[in-house]
Order: C-alpha cells, then structure tokens, then sequence
C-alpha cells in the first residue's frame, strides 16, 4: 500500500480478546478493498479494508489478531500488541474498537480496560447480548460508559442493530483537529506484577456488579426463581451470569466424554481428512484437464519452437501446478473453517494435546499435520494458529513428511510394478503401510529434531497450553467462505510466483543445451516423431548432465542417471516423476500411460551393470525414497515464508533428502542381501 | 494444599492463591483464574490432561502442569 493513498484515510483498528466476536464486527463494518497485510518479517496476519461507504466515514478497518492482554505471552502476540502502537504498514491506529462478550464480561474487560489505561482513544462494542440475555440479565452501557469513561455500545452479530450507532460515535473522533493534540498512547502492561494485575481484576469485578442487572421488562419470577436456584448452587455468586453455556455443557457430555470423546474426534477427523480427497478429486482433474488442454492448443498454435515449448511446458504446466491444488486447499480451509466456528477444533486441539507435547509438539499442531496428507502448503499456513513459536517451526518442519496426495500418482506406479494385476487388494495393503511408516516415520523425527531443538529449530519457548473452548453456535458461513478464499488468494500470490520461476528453471535444465536434436524419422508417425524428440532432448540436456553427475550417488541404490533424472525433475513436483520416466523411457502411448511405462520399465537395464534397472528392491528403495525426501520446491518456497526464512527450508532439504537416501539405501542392500 | 489439578469431575473450588513462581502464572491469571473466583473440573480429554474448567462465564482448558499453579482453598 503506498502512503499517499493512507493520508486522506483514518485507521480504526478492531481489538479484542479471541471469540469476542471482533471477526463478525468486521464484517458488518467492511466495505470494499479487502486483504490481507503481514507484519513484515513474520507471519502474523491481518484483514484490512475500507468501511462501507453507505456508513459515510472515510476510513481504514483492521482486524487485529485476538488478544487476552497487553502483556505479551508468546512472539507473535507481542507483534499484535506492538502494532497496536504503530503498525509498520498501516500506522498508528487513530481509534481503536474493543470488543467484550458481555457473556464473559469480567474476562474480556481486562484488555479494554488495559487498552484505556494505556492512553488509546477506545470505543467498547458489546457483543453477545443475547446470550446473556437468555440467562435474564442485560449490560446497563451508560453505566458501563461512565465506569470506563469511554463511549459502549452493544452491537448484534446476528442483525447488526447498533452499528448506526456505533458509526455515529465514531464519527467525531475522527475529526482532523481532534488528531492534534493527541496522547500517544505508552506500554504500561508489559511484565505487568501479580499485584497490579489482581487490583485491576478487583476494580474489574467491582464494575462487573455495577453494570450488570437483571432485564427489566422481561418476567420477573423467572429471573428470581433462576437466580435463587444459582444462589442454592453457587452461594458465592453475586448474580447469575457467571454459568457457562448450558447447551455447550450438555454437547460436550458427548463431544468431550473420556470415553467416546476420542472416537468422536477420529470420525471427524476422518472425515475432514478423506473429504480433501473425494471432494476436491474432481476439481483438481478439472483444473489438470484444462491446462492440458491449454498447453496442447498453445502449443499447436505456435508449431514447434523452442518459445512454443517455453509457453506450453514451462509457464502453462507451471500455473498448472500452481493452481491444481486450489481445490484441496480451498475445500479443507472451508471445512477447517466451519470446524473452527462452530467451537470444536478448540476441543480438538485439547484432546490430542497430551500425545502430541510428548513430542514437543501442541494440541493445535494436529490440524496442520493432517492437512500435510492432502498437501504440505495449505497444512503450513494452517500450522499459524499455533501461538508457541517453537511448536509452530516443529510442525512446520515434520509436514513434508505426511503423505501428501501428489506421491499417490509415484506411489501407483510403483506398486503397480509390484503387485500382480489380479492381485490389486495387496496395492491397497502396500499403501496403507506406506501412510503408517510415513506417520511413524514424522513423529519419529519430530521427536529426534525436539531432542536437537537447540540446534535445528533454534526457538526457545516454554510449552504451555491454554486455550478457551468457545461456546457452541453455528457457524457463520460467509465469514468461513471469505478467509477460505483469502487463504487461497495468499497461496497463489506467495507461493505462486515462485513455484513458476522454479518450474520453468525446471523445464530449462530439461530442455537445453540440444533443445532440437536430429532424429532419424523414417518409417515413424508424426505423434512418434514428438515424443522421439522429447526423449533425444531429455536424454542430452543439462539434467540429463547433472543425472549422470550424480550417477555415482545413485549407483548404491542400484538405478542409474535415467531414475536421478527423473527424482530431480520430481524436485519441481513430486508426480512429475510419473511423467518424466515415460519421458525418458520414451513412453508414447499417452492413452494407456501407466500400462506402458510398467511394460518399458520391466525391460529397462541398468546400462551400468547390464541387469534388470527395476528389480523388487529398486523399487521398494524408491517408495522409501518418496516416503521422506523433500521434493517438492512448492513447499520448500512456503516453508520459508511461514518461518521466516531459508533456515529451515534449508534444513528440511538436507535433512529429508539424507534420511531419504540412507534408507533407501538400507532398504535395497538388505533386500539384495537377502535374495530379492 | 490442593491444586486445582487434583479436582475431581463436577467439583467445585474457590481460588485462594496463584503460585506466582510458575512460568505460566501471569496468563493464568489474565485469563481470569483470580483469588476469589470459582471453578469447576467440567472435563479433561482421555489422556487426562489437559482439564477444562468452568471460569467466569466460559471454558478454559490448560494443561495439568498449569494447573498446578492454581492453588485451591
């Protein structure tokens, strides 16, 4: 964003604890421009745009990240709260609107309360007044006013009554001369003594009493007979908003039972989990068909050149594999979404919590790694919600190992190769074997890198886990909708580009230096002709160079340079392996593609030793290969965007590509060893 | 002295203190888990940690080793 164009606009920024219901007010306020700005040099995230213009006020909104208080607890809260104070992008805010759920009022008033204290101009939304309502009791706001010395307004989620309002009271704040002599605001709250902290929760639960008051109008007997019911219960309660959700209660019999609590989380899990893969399918084959087309029809319209192939094979497959993953990302934002809103992946966070810090991992670490098995670049961005930094890196770092859905296609081939054709059960065996290594295979190494964290993550944070399980209620689907489609913008203008640069770098090494070999075409079709140039080129350029550089290295693993060729353009995308092996196998007939790559690599020979090149122990060395290699240059670039830099992507390479090789290596000597 | 960790389901408590030497003692208490204020164990996940406590209107689920820091009277 430029700053000439911030000058004429105000900024108000939102504040406010988490499930305050900060989001919902934003969206009731927002107007056009919306998106997403970082602090620069992390990955803390806000939503900013202009306020509807029907509301007349010319300003800039931002939805800052929730906060409990103004002392920070973790890096990227400490970010929040500075930003508070001067956000590098969008500058000081000129007012800030604090929101408190008045169902938890004593809890939410601690920030606002902080935020005034601070010396903010603030003006405090109350949210959730029906709820509070239903237990007989309202927030009196004049008083609340009076208390605070600031402007309150209650606002409805659902309907928006109050936003006229809540315009109406900020609109003399913004005023140009009223900006003049402002007081800048201090930190008064950092590190912030047990003893100062206990007087303003004291001075908190004295305005708590004061303010809240039973509903007039409503029945009166109802209202004495509940609370005298509370009274019995509880004695120590004052009045009889205290009780948490009785709804929510009752759900979490069930949802949060130690008995069925854990079966419940696995069915929706598994559900979650197979539906990025049934529900997405036929978008990302719509999504692949489409380019397909696209690069076939490019590159018969501009004949056979070397800027045809550039476009058709280079950027039209590159965007290709860029966008082929949209579906799924989108699909498992939207579910993660409703998941989040409706209340529960709180809930799940904290029941598979226990297993997962054994590791030095989180609760929250689960989400991420489960969207690691449709694929490792939305699973990174999901891994933000993690506020410990040190947890958030160590996830981040094991997601590549998850089985993400582009190994499937390798995998197929591979245990085609294996299995007999009338024998397909045993495919579904060795694949379910390969998820479950792939799983022990990243708890194992999450468990290794936290006993190094010192060294590989370089993070200190105590481990700590405390999170509110927000009330059940339904969710808001617009709202899930819209960060859906936002995250899926984010991915495609940040990992985008250099996905694209990485796979056109890609398709260059496969197509220079002899970029139009001379081929004999007697006696071949037109289409052969093709793929007999396709082969030539693969088989004299730069990649096929740097496969016979590292022909010593895969010498061990029983393959040759033509499977090195193959594993490094699998670098640009994991299932590009599947099609440059037909490539360099000179593979023509695309209709039956896998048949006749299995047929051409049982005739394959190693032309170093003059055997089999594809034995048994070769191609279990591979599946070992795929099962923990870092291959993928999406992830890499997404790796260092959420971390912050090369450090760990640099890390993630070596590291899994190491283990990769020496296991695969294991794997076929002692195969051969024993006689396969 | 009873920590809220040793609370069984459905038990009720009044916070006498915060142990002020636990490294998570200042989030606890701006959570809202003060001296004076009631709770009670609502649930734990089946690995017995962490517990979710009933707190001023909401649920708060820490870790039992947070929970430790919260002493009962």
């Amino acid at each position: 964003m430029n700053k000439a164009s911030l000058e004429k606009l105000y900024l108000i920024t939102l504040v406010g604890p988490p499930n305050s219901g900060k989001t919902t007010l934003f969206n009731q306020l927002s107007g056009k421009n919306f998106k997403t700005v970082n602090y620069p040099g992390s990955t803390v995230e806000y939503s900013t745009c202009k306020i509807q213009s029907k509301f007349g006020i010319q300003a800039d909104i931002l939805d800052s990240p929730g906060i409990i208080s103004l002392n920070p607890n973790s890096p990227d809260e400490e970010i929040s709260i500075n930003s508070l104070y001067n956000h590098p992008e969008m500058g000081s805010p000129n007012l800030l609107i604090a929101t408190i759920d008045v169902s938890q009022i004593s809890r939410h008033l601690l920030l606002s309360k902080q935020l005034l204290a601070s010396g903010f101009d603030v003006i405090v939304v109350l949210t959730m007044n029906d709820i509070l309502a239903k237990r007989g009791y309202e927030v009196d706001e004049n008083r609340l006013a009076e208390e605070l010395g600031c402007g309150v307004i209650k606002v409805d989620g659902r309907t928006g009554k109050g936003i006229e309002k809540l315009i109406s009271c900020v609109k003399p704040k913004l005023k140009p001369d009223s900006l003049e002599n402002k007081n800048y605001p201090y930190k008064a709250f950092e590190n912030i003594s047990k003893e100062k902290l206990l007087t303003l929760y004291s001075d908190i639960e004295r305005i708590e009493r004061n303010v809240i008051v039973p509903i007039s109008n409503g029945s009166q007997t109802n209202i004495k007979k509940a609370n005298d019911k509370l009274q019995i219960l509880n004695p120590s309660l004052k009045y009889g908003s205290n009780r948490p959700d009785e709804r929510t209660l009752k759900i979490d019999r069930w949802l949060l039972s130690r008995r069925w609590g854990l079966l419940f989380f696995f069915i929706i899990m598994a559900f979650t989990f197979t539906s990025i893969f049934w529900l997405a399918n036929p978008f990302m084959e719509l999504v692949d068909e489409f380019f397909g087309y696209l690069s076939t029809s490019a590159s018969e319209l501009l004949g056979n050149t070397w800027y045809s192939d550039l476009i058709a094979d280079g950027i039209i497959s590159g965007t290709g594999s860029v966008l082929v993953f949209l579906p799924q990302i989108l699909i498992l934002f939207l579910i993660l979404g409703l998941l989040e809103d409706t209340g529960y992946l709180a809930r799940g966070a904290m029941l598979i919590d226990k297993p997962l810090s054994k590791i030095g991992l989180n609760g929250k670490s689960f989400v991420p790694m489960l969207s690691g098995f449709a694929c490792a670049i939305p699973a990174m961005l999901a891994a933000r919600t993690i506020s410990n930094k040190r947890e958030r890196l160590l996830t981040i770092f094991i997601i590549p190992l998850m089985s993400c859905s582009a190994r499937l296609p390798v995998y197929a081939l591979l245990i085609a190769f294996l299995t007999p054709a009338d024998k397909a059960w045993l495919g579904g065996i060795a694949l379910a074997v390969i998820y479950i290594s792939s799983i022990i295979g990243s708890l194992v190494v999450a468990a290794i890198i936290n006993k190094f964290n010192k060294k590989i993550i370089n993070a200190v944070d105590s481990s700590s886990f405390i999170l509110e399980l927000p009330a059940y209620r339904v969710p808001k689907i617009k709202n899930v909708i819209r960060n859906s489609i936002e995250s899926a913008k984010q991915y495609i203008y940040k990992a985008g580009p250099i996905i694209l640069v990485l796979s056109i770098a890609i398709w260059f090494l496969t197509y220079f230096p002899n970029h139009s070999p001379e081929i004999n075409t007697n006696g071949l079709t037109q289409e052969e002709t093709v793929q007999m140039v396709k082969a030539e080129r693969l088989s004299t350029s730069y990649a096929a160079d740097l496969g016979k550089f590292i022909q010593p290295v895969m010498s061990p693993l029983g393959m040759d340079w033509r499977i090195g060729v193959s594993l490094i353009a699998a670098f640009a995308a994991r299932e590009v392996f599947v099609s440059s092996l037909a490539m360099i196998f000179k593979v023509t007939d695309e209709n039956n593609l896998q048949s006749s790559i299995l047929f051409a690599m049982k005739d394959a020979v190693n032309e170093e030793t003059g055997k089999p090149l594809f034995t048994v122990p070769t191609i279990i060395g591979l599946i070992v290969f795929f099962i923990f290699a870092m291959q993928c240059l999406s992830t890499v670039a997404v790796s260092k965007k959420e971390t912050g830099g090369w450090r760990i992507p640099m890390l993630q390479i070596i590291i899994f590509t190491t283990i990769a090789y020496v296991f695969s290596f294991i794997t076929v000597s002692f195969l051969n060893l024993v006689g396969f | 002295m009873k920590t809220a960790s040793e609370l069984h389901f459905g038990e009720r408590a009044i916070i006498s203190d915060i142990d002020n030497s636990h490294p998570s003692f200042r989030r606890i208490l701006e959570i809202g888990f003060t001296p004076g204020q009631e709770i009670e164990l609502v649930n734990s996940s089946s690995f017995n940690d962490p517990l979710a406590f009933a707190l001023r209107g909401t649920l708060i689920a820490i870790r039992k080793h947070e929970a430790d820091c919260i002493i009962l009277s």
